[in-house]
C-alpha cells in the first residue's frame, strides 16, 4: 500500500526547493537544518535509475566538471543473503552524475575481509551490471596513496594513509547497505568510510581501526571527508547478526543527504533503531543534531517507510520506541 | 628468458619495483616477481639487480619492509621478501629482517576486552597460539601467519635457532585454531558472535600451503574442504593458492582450469606459474 507521502517528480522537486545543501561540495552553504530524502523503491529495476537522479536534482548536487567517487559497500559474496551494495544502484548513480555533467565518475572500494576484490566483485554482479566496469573501478586496497595527519582525532589514529583516488576527488558518495552490525549497532553511511582504508598496508582486516576505536574511528573518517553525499541502499537490507552473517531485509527505501550523520540517523529510525544509542553518531553530531526536529525530511517521512530490523538480543535496547 | 618472464619484466617499472596492476611499485608484487625470475634461473639480470635495489632502499632501519617505499612501518611483507632465494636475500640485510619478523607477534586483547568479548559472545577467549599481524601492533590473523610461517621454514634450513622452529609450531597451532566449521580458512575469524563463518578458497589454499608439514589426519577435512572449493571456485588466483595448498600434502589435483575473468595482477600471474612448476616437482615453497 502507499502512502499519502508517495513521491513524485513535483513533490520531490517541490521538496528540493528547501534543500539548503549545496550547490558544490566545496562550496556549500552549511544547512540549518540537514535535509535527508526517502524515496520507496520497491525492487532494484529501471525505474531506480530515475529515483536516483530525481534524489541528485532534489539535493541540487552541482557537479558540473568535477571528480566524483562512488564508493559501494563490498565485503563478501553469499548468493543467499545480501550483503553489498546492490550493482544495478551503483550503476544507476553512475549515469545519474554523468547526467550531471560529472568530469569523471569512478567507483571505488576496499573490501575489508577479500583480498581478490575484482573475483569479489564479479561475484557480486558488478561486472554484468555496470558496463565496462573494470575501467571504472580502483582497488582502494591497492591504490597509490598519501599519509595523511588528522586535525584533533578522537581516535588512537593520528596519522592516516589514504588513496589518492579519494583525496583527489571533489565529491565523495558514500553509497552503503542498510544492514544492523554486530558491533556498532547499524553500519550506515559513515561506518561504510571503513572502507577508503588501503589494505595494501593495514591488511585484511583493517584491524588497526578497531584498535583505535571503532566508533571513534568511524568519527574520525567523516570528520576527514566532508564533501560527501550519501545515497544508502534500503532496498534489500540486512537484519539480525548483520554486516556479513545477517538475513535479508525488505525495506524498499533509498535514503539520500549530505550530512551524514542525519542520513544515518534517519536510516536507523527506519530500521526501528534509536539513533541517539548508536555511539558513533552521537559522538559525531551530538545528541540534538540527531533528533527529528533537526533532521528536514524530504519526500516520505520516516513514520511511513518504519520497518523494524530484528536486532540482536545484545542489542534490544537499542530498540527506537514507538513514535 | 621465456615469452611470459619478458612480459613480466615488461610492467616492470623505471624505479625497478613492480605494481599490483599499472601503478607505483609495492613491495608484494616486487618480490612475486623476483620469485618468478629466480624460479627460471634469473639471478644476476639486470630487472633482478634494478627489484633487489629498490626493495634494499625499501628495507627500514627496524630491519622489516614496509609495502611501499613512502609507508613508514614495516609490515608483514617482510615475511615475503624471506622467500627470496639467499642469493637474492644476500643482497639485503636478510638476517635483521628474518629478526624481525620473530620479534613480531599478534596483539591479544587484554582482560577487559577480553571480559567485553566475553559477555558478546557468550564464551571466554583465552590468549592462544601466536602468529602474526597484517600491521604492526594489531591482531594475528590467517594469511600473514602463513606467509610468516613460509619465509621461516626456509630460514631453519640455514639457522638452526630453537626460536625458529618455535615460532613455526606457534604459528601452526595458530592456524589450527582458526579452521572454520566447514574445515577451510577465512580471514582468521571462525566466529561472529556465535554464528559460523565460512571458509574463503584462497586463505584455505595458502593454510594448507603453510601446514604442508603437518601429519595429513590433523588436515584431512581441510583438504577435502580445499577440494570442494577447488571444484566450484571461480579465481584464478584462489585456485592457485588452492592447487598449491593441495600439492603440498601430494592431494591429487583437478585438471579445470578457471579462467581470469579481469586483468591479472602481478602475483595472479606469478603464482600460476609457481603453480606449474610445483606439478613439475620444484615447489618454490616446500618445507
Amino acid at each position: 500500500m502507499q502512502s499519502p507521502h508517495t513521491l513524485t517528480r513535483r513533490n520531490l522537486l517541490a521538496g528540493a526547493s528547501v534543500v539548503l545543501a549545496g550547490s558544490s561540495c566545496a562550496r556549500r552553504i552549511a544547512p540549518a537544518r540537514a535535509t535527508v530524502s526517502i524515496l520507496r523503491q520497491s525492487a532494484y529495476d529501471q525505474t531506480v535509475y530515475d529515483a536516483v537522479r530525481r534524489l541528485l536534482i532534489a539535493h541540487r548536487v552541482n557537479i558540473r566538471g568535477k571528480r566524483v567517487v562512488l564508493k559501494p559497500n563490498l565485503v563478501e559474496f553469499d548468493s543467499a543473503t545480501t550483503i553489498n551494495t546492490h550493482p544495478l544502484l551503483v550503476h544507476a548513480a553512475l549515469e545519474a552524475f554523468r547526467s550531471l555533467d560529472a568530469a569523471e565518475v569512478r567507483i571505488a572500494e576496499g573490501p575489508g575481509h577479500r583480498r581478490i576484490t575484482m573475483d569479489l566483485a564479479e561475484a557480486a554482479g558488478y561486472f554484468q551490471t555496470v558496463p565496462s566496469f573494470d575501467g571504472l573501478f580502483t582497488d582502494l586496497n591497492l591504490d597509490e596513496i598519501t599519509p595523511v595527519r588528522l586535525q584533533r582525532p578522537v581516535s588512537k589514529l593520528r596519522t592516516v594513509y589514504f588513496p589518492n583516488t579519494v583525496l583527489g576527488c571533489d565529491l565523495l558518495v558514500s553509497m552503503p547497505k542498510m544492514k544492523t552490525h554486530h558491533w556498532v549497532g547499524a553500519t550506515l553511511s559513515m561506518k561504510n568510510l571503513f572502507g577508503l582504508l588501503p589494505g595494501g598496508v593495514y591488511g585484511w582486516p583493517k584491524n588497526v581501526l578497531h584498535w583505535a576505536g571503532i566508533n571513534e574511528s568511524i568519527v574520525d573518517l567523516h570528520a576527514q571527508f566532508p564533501n560527501t553525499f550519501a545515497i544508502v541502499d534500503g532496498i534489500e537490507g540486512m537484519e539480525g547478526n548483520g554486516p556479513i552473517q545477517g538475513t535479508p531485509k525488505h525495506a524498499g527505501v533509498l535514503v539520500a543527504g549530505y550530512n551524514l550523520p542525519a542520513v544515518d540517523a534517519t536510516c536507523c529510525r527506519i530500521m526501528g533503531i534509536d539513533p541517539a544509542k548508536i555511539d558513533y553518531l552521537r559522538m559525531s553530531a551530538g545528541t540534538e543534531a540527531l533528533t527529528e526536529s533537526s533532521i528536514l525530511q524530504a519526500a516520505e517521512t520516516f513514520r511511513s517507510v518504519r520497518i523494524d530490523f530484528q536486532l540482536l538480543p545484545d542489542f534490544q535496547s537499542l530498540r527506537l520506541g514507538t513514535v | 628468458m621465456t615469452g611470459a618472464l619478458k612480459e613480466l619484466c615488461a610492467v616492470q617499472n623505471p624505479d625497478g619495483g613492480w605494481p599490483y596492476h599499472r601503478s607505483s611499485s609495492w613491495t608484494e608484487p616486487t618480490v612475486f616477481a623476483l620469485l618468478a625470475l629466480a624460479s627460471e634461473g634469473e639471478l644476476y639480470s639486470p630487472p633482478v639487480a634494478n627489484a633487489l635495489k629498490w626493495l634494499k632502499a625499501n628495507q627500514k632501519p627496524d630491519g622489516g619492509f614496509a609495502p611501499k617505499r613512502l609507508v613508514e612501518e614495516s609490515t608483514w611483507v617482510t615475511a615475503l621478501v624471506l622467500l627470496l632465494p639467499n642469493d637474492m636475500l644476500a643482497q639485503l640485510d636478510g638476517v635483521r629482517a628474518l629478526n624481525w619478523l620473530l620479534s613480531k607477534t599478534g596483539r591479544e586483547l587484554d582482560w577487559v576486552q577480553r571480559l567485553r568479548a566475553a559477555m558478546m559472545s557468550g564464551r571466554i577467549q583465552q590468549n592462544g597460539p601466536e602468529g602474526w599481524p597484517w600491521f604492526p601492533d594489531t591482531a594475528a590473523w590467517v594469511a600473514p601467519t602463513a606467509f610468516a610461517i613460509l619465509a621461516l621454514r626456509k630460514a631453519r634450513k640455514h639457522d638452526a635457532r630453537t626460536e625458529i622452529r618455535e615460532r613455526i609450531q606457534q604459528g601452526q597451532e595458530f592456524l589450527m585454531s582458526r579452521v572454520c566449521q566447514d574445515g577451510g580458512w577465512n580471514h582468521g575469524s571462525t566466529k561472529a558472535l556465535g554464528y559460523e563463518s565460512a571458509s574463503y578458497p584462497e586463505t584455505t589454499g595458502l593454510a594448507l600451503l603453510a601446514l604442508g608439514d603437518l601429519p595429513a589426519n590433523r588436515v584431512l577435512r581441510c583438504l577435502d574442504r580445499a577440494e570442494q572449493h577447488l571444484q566450484f571456485c571461480r579465481s584464478a588466483e584462489a585456485a592457485s593458492w588452492l592447487r598449491l595448498g593441495l600439492l603440498a600434502h601430494r592431494r591429487p589435483l583437478g585438471t579445470a582450469a578457471v579462467a581470469a575473468k579481469h586483468p591479472a595482477s602481478v602475483p595472479e600471474l606469478v603464482l600460476s606459474s609457481i603453480v606449474r612448476q610445483a606439478i613439475g616437482g620444484n615447489g618454490i615453497f616446500e618445507a
